[in-house]
């Protein structure tokens, strides 16, 4: 299993893809705080519960480029080909499953923290800048890092899986794109609905306010990472490699 | 489907005896049964059933869409057969412990991340199957690949990506390596170190089954040869069986494959 987990991780480290998209999600996160906290009247940053709403951008960048990674720990190796060899290799496909949710899983992680960290610090400084009292306490500051980085870890698993049952590359990360920045806005209109929805739920276990309670949160989230996994895993193991 | 793996077929220990020929028996290094793959309406593989002797090199021929390339799938465990079954030293190939230690495959010219270097392609492939590090740099040297491992696939021309796939189905050290269309896209220069290649692990005792329609290349390489057209098995035997002296493995394949063509 070691010998999977190191294969995975040095598929990880030996393109440049994870480079690119860290530096890309370290740009939005950057520009996006600053907007946020640059742009409106000091009235309007004035709360807690205002300075905490600048902090959903960095958690909705931070899961959907963890989404992004896991998605692509699969659907690139289906898009060139190197899922034949690594099933021929591995004939039996769960351990390369287990090994990239594992993996992936830490990518995540790894996005999650950092995106929350640049956030944090990103709109620490801003307010000091600007001469607005910084309203929030260290809790609020433990929950956007450890939530943040969880609900982005989650994340990670949901992209594989969503890469696994799709296949195709583009659709799965225009597919993951359209559903945290553009889908889940829109299931705003339905009453009662869109709090449950899993990036409503990852922003809760990150702290944002007028979400669900982070326990629910990080459930709801649990469930929807480990069905979509589980989907993900099945499909995998069922069908043939083209 | 088989509950347990079946044995192969048992080795006589005959020792040879001077003066006297005995038919040497073999030991079945790949079968398959009744292998029938269907996909919706299209019978890709209808019914094949041959078996492979260890130390054969056999030339598996036919048109484009003949069903060669899902053959080799249904035997590496990639597609799972509608019926039949396609063995591999007695087991399906899903049920072999270290599968890359007994059989190596190259099924597309291609099958590479192109930003990842082909050293990086190799360890990946050797870390998963829990080979050293040192077998890499082996199988690099092999191929001749040692000068390029540290580039990008994206930089290798086609016959450097074969002999990548070709260092890849090495790594192992198998008996048996199954190859897909090796030759294809090489130039002079490469089908002839293919071909001195494919010789050399001959010789070394491997059983090669390589799919191709190059045939002037197969019948200078191979001692054995199957034909299927339209997913069925049109004739297998020892190359020199099939051909005669006014007849060549070209005339051979023409007649046959022609009857299923329209």
């Amino acid at each position: 299993m070691s010998g999977q987990l190191r294969a995975e991780l040095l598929k990880q480290r030996s393109t440049q893809t994870t480079l690119f998209l860290f530096l890309a999600m370290f740009g939005l996160v950057a520009l996006a705080s600053a907007l946020h906290v640059l742009a409106p009247s000091p009235s309007n940053l004035a709360s807690r519960s205002h300075q905490l709403e600048v902090f959903e951008v960095g958690t909705r960048v931070g899961m959907l480029f963890a989404a992004l990674v896991g998605a692509i720990a699969i659907t690139a190796e289906i898009r060139y080909g190197t899922i034949r060899p690594t099933f021929l290799v591995t004939p039996r496909r769960g351990p390369v499953i287990a090994a990239k949710l594992a993996i992936s899983g830490l990518a995540g992680l790894v996005f999650g923290l950092l995106a929350e960290a640049l956030m944090a610090a990103m709109t620490t400084a801003a307010l000091a800048l600007r001469g607005i009292p910084n309203q929030l306490d260290s809790g609020d500051y433990l929950q956007l890092l450890a939530g943040g980085t969880a609900a982005a870890a989650l994340w990670a698993t949901i992209g594989l899986g969503i890469g696994a049952l799709v296949r195709n590359q583009v659709g799965t990360l225009v597919g993951l794109c359209a559903w945290i920045l553009l889908i889940e806005n829109l299931l705003l209109f339905v009453p009662g609905v869109a709090r449950y929805a899993p990036g409503a739920a990852g922003l809760a276990l990150a702290g944002t306010p007028d979400e669900l309670p982070a326990a629910a949160g990080a459930l709801m989230l649990i469930l929807c990472a480990a069905a979509v996994s589980a989907g993900g895993w099945l499909a995998t193991l069922r069908r043939d490699v083209a | 489907m088989q509950p347990k793996a079946r044995k192969p077929a048992q080795v006589e220990q005959t020792l040879p005896v001077r003066g006297q020929v005995e038919p040497v028996q073999r030991q079945t290094v790949l079968s398959c049964a009744a292998l029938t793959k269907r996909y919706g309406e299209l019978l890709a593989v209808d019914g094949i059933t041959f078996l492979l002797q260890a130390g054969t090199v056999t030339g598996f021929l036919g048109p484009n869409g003949a069903g060669k390339t899902t053959t080799l799938r249904l035997l590496l465990g990639l597609a799972e057969p509608t019926a039949g079954e396609a063995l591999v030293f007695g087991r399906r190939y899903r049920e072999l412990k270290q599968p890359l230690r007994q059989v190596g495959a190259v099924l597309e010219s291609s099958d590479f991340h192109p930003s990842r270097s082909g050293r990086d392609h190799l360890r990946t492939l050797a870390l998963a199957a829990g080979l050293p590090p040192s077998r890499v740099e082996e199988v690099l040297q092999l191929v001749e690949l040692t000068d390029a491992a540290r580039r990008r696939v994206r930089t290798y021309s086609l016959g450097m990506r074969q002999r990548l796939g070709l260092a890849a189905a090495l790594l192992g050290d198998p008996k048996l390596l199954i190859l897909d269309e090796p030759a294809n896209g090489l130039d002079p220069a490469g089908v002839h170190w293919l071909r001195t290649f494919l010789r050399q692990l001959a010789l070394e005792g491997r059983t090669v089954l390589v799919s191709s329609h190059l045939l002037a290349e197969v019948a200078q390489t191979v001692d054995h040869v199957l034909i299927i057209s339209h997913g069925r098995l049109l004739a297998g035997g020892r190359l020199d069986d099939l051909t005669g002296a006014d007849r060549t493995l070209e005339d051979v394949y023409l007649e046959l494959t022609a009857g299923g063509a329209s």
